[in-house]
């Protein structure tokens, strides 16, 4: 796959405070990427640098081999934006916000009112087309600001939070509507808090630290960063007796959530794992093979520097 | 142009900013009605203090020039103005426009053209009560507009310095606006004749552009004075106007520049 944006070395303070440290990145065509990290770790800042919002300190972003820069407007019309706060004009109707977006990125007056009719049919907007925008719920309001992100069909779309404050029902359908856009081929930079989020929507995901990438790779290859294949969460009165039994089998250890977490070689059973442990008494044991959460807390929790 | 966006492409960019902004005038009708309800009020209880004294009544046609370009057009392009630049800023939009190809001068001649046309509303209206009261336009009329063109210009290049540097949030807009809108109207000889002031307020005065847009307005409006006998409030309205949009234009970019940097 080409590669569409070129993210190299990028660096961007506040004052005393290094947000991003030559940070780099790339996103192919037609890729998803999702940004995780913690909060401050420069996710949003990074978006910010890519939408031209901010203005790094240093290195460079291309687009399509295009420079970014804040001089050149054009290039801008290749990117679709989607904030976190829906960002909409409230006493428009929903119609309304996506045609005035649509005139600022030129689109032509003949190709508009048919693209604007397609957004609100393809992102359920039509029963509420009478309604205030301000009067939409946070998830119909979340919906129209997507629907508004694309009404120029960009070439890369950034997505920031983009299910944030939003309940499960609505969360669930802007899933399947990015999931629609992702298999159209669009590609797509986002950030996210949730794991669950970016496994079902990203091709690959990038973990953020200190303003860094502290790994990236798709879902597959950030599990295999997890030395075992599952995870067994053990509670027990005598926690040294427990380590002691999981350290003559070979377990590898953490403590995460005051939760005593083994990271077994293989899936295997409860029953199994009770045998293993012999005589040593435990009161509650839960097994579940390795997901991303536990990809993510494996690099920011235990690698002591970026990779 | 160093944007690299057409001249076209900036046009409909204007149009497409002030008719937004037109529309949501126009869906918040309870705003619309006191920008009209305002001067309405106004020229109507002018127009009874001059008509209830014989020896003012002369003064009638100077009170609803005064009223236009002092108050009217004062509150709805400046305050409005204002308003406009705290509310994208509380709704999150500034950002999103920022992310868009929108040129900088395509935004603010977009505001200057929705608030040329509210100022055309706001003179139809005013003008009509007035003649209703009997209250006479004299002058020229398209000197007249070019007054108008100049002064909306000025208060919308007033506004945008004021929206970008002191009001962040739409409840300090009003703060904004009686700190340092209302002095320079009272100044500018919108409440009271400038000739009851004392010397040194006199003086001052002179350096409020409202006085010499309510001179050269009430010049032409109610004394009919010629492009010659008012060349040297034009002249000022011209360099002030100018100098307005140049200072709300530096304004509006160091808006961007600041949220750039928020």
């Amino acid at each position: 796959m080409s590669c569409l944006l070129q993210i190299d070395g990028l660096y961007k303070s506040f004052g005393e405070q290094s947000v991003l440290n030559g940070l780099s990145l790339k996103v192919a065509r037609g890729e998803v990427v999702g940004l995780l990290g913690p909060n401050g770790c420069g996710k949003s800042t990074l978006l910010n640098i890519v939408c031209q919002l901010l203005k790094a300190d240093g290195g460079q972003v291309l687009l399509m081999g295009e420079l970014l820069n804040h001089q050149n407007l054009n290039i801008r019309k290749k990117i679709g934006y989607c904030p976190q706060q829906s960002a909409l004009y409230p006493d428009l109707l929903p119609q309304e916000n996506i045609q005035f977006f649509g005139r600022l990125y030129g689109i032509s007056s003949h190709r508009l009112q048919p693209r604007v009719s397609e957004l609100m049919e393809q992102f359920n907007l039509v029963p509420f087309s009478n309604t205030p925008t301000g009067a939409l719920s946070g998830g119909w309001k979340q919906r129209l600001s997507l629907a508004v992100a694309i009404v120029h069909e960009p070439e890369l779309l950034i997505l920031d939070e983009p299910t944030v404050g939003v309940d499960l029902e609505a969360k669930t359908d802007l899933w399947r509507l990015i999931e629609n856009l992702r298999d159209l081929g669009t590609s797509i930079l986002m950030t996210s808090h949730q794991m669950a989020e970016a496994q079902r929507l990203c091709h690959r995901v990038a973990l953020m630290r200190n303003g860094q990438i502290a790994s990236e790779g798709s879902i597959a290859e950030l599990l295999t960063l997890v030395p075992g294949k599952a995870m067994a969460k053990v509670t027990s009165v005598n926690k040294q007796a427990v380590l002691q039994r999981a350290n003559e089998l070979g377990w590898s250890h953490r403590e995460w959530d005051d939760q005593l977490t083994f990271l077994l070689p293989n899936n295997l059973e409860i029953k199994e794992i009770i045998d293993a442990l012999g005589t040593v008494q435990v009161s509650a044991i839960s097994v579940q093979p390795v997901t991303l959460e536990d990809a993510y807390l494996e690099i920011m929790q235990t690698k002591a520097a970026p990779v | 142009m160093s944007h690299s966006i057409s001249l076209v492409a900036v046009l409909d960019q204007t149009m497409a900013v002030s008719e937004r902004l037109l529309l949501e005038q126009w869906r918040q009708r309870r705003g619309l009605i006191f920008w009209i309800l305002f001067p309405a009020t106004m020229m109507l209880l002018f127009g009874l203090v001059y008509s209830h004294n014989d020896n003012m009544r002369a003064g009638l046609d100077a009170a609803a020039a005064g009223i236009l370009v002092g108050a009217a057009l004062f509150f709805s392009c400046l305050g409005g103005t204002v308003s406009i630049i705290a509310a994208e800023r509380e709704r999150h939009t500034l950002g999103r426009l920022l992310a868009s190809p929108l040129h900088p001068a395509a935004y603010f001649l977009g505001v200057v053209n929705a608030q040329m046309v509210l100022a055309a509303v706001q003179v139809i209206v005013l003008y009509s009560i007035a003649g209703l009261i009997g209250a006479k336009y004299h002058g020229s009329w398209w000197l007249g507009g070019v007054i108008l063109v100049l002064s909306v210009f000025s208060y919308v290049g007033m506004g945008f310095f004021l929206g970008a540097r002191f009001a962040r949030r739409s409840e300090e807009v009003v703060v904004a606006l009686s700190a340092i809108g209302v002095p320079l109207l009272v100044l500018g000889g919108t409440f009271f004749p400038l000739e009851i002031m004392p010397a040194i307020m006199q003086k001052v005065a002179q350096w409020s552009p409202i006085l010499h847009m309510n001179q050269a307005f009430k010049g032409v409006a109610a004394y009919d004075l010629s492009f010659k006998e008012l060349q040297f409030e034009l002249v000022f309205l011209l360099v002030f106007s100018v100098f307005s949009l140049a200072l709300g234009l530096h304004s509006y970019r160091h808006l961007l520049d600041e949220d750039h940097q928020a």
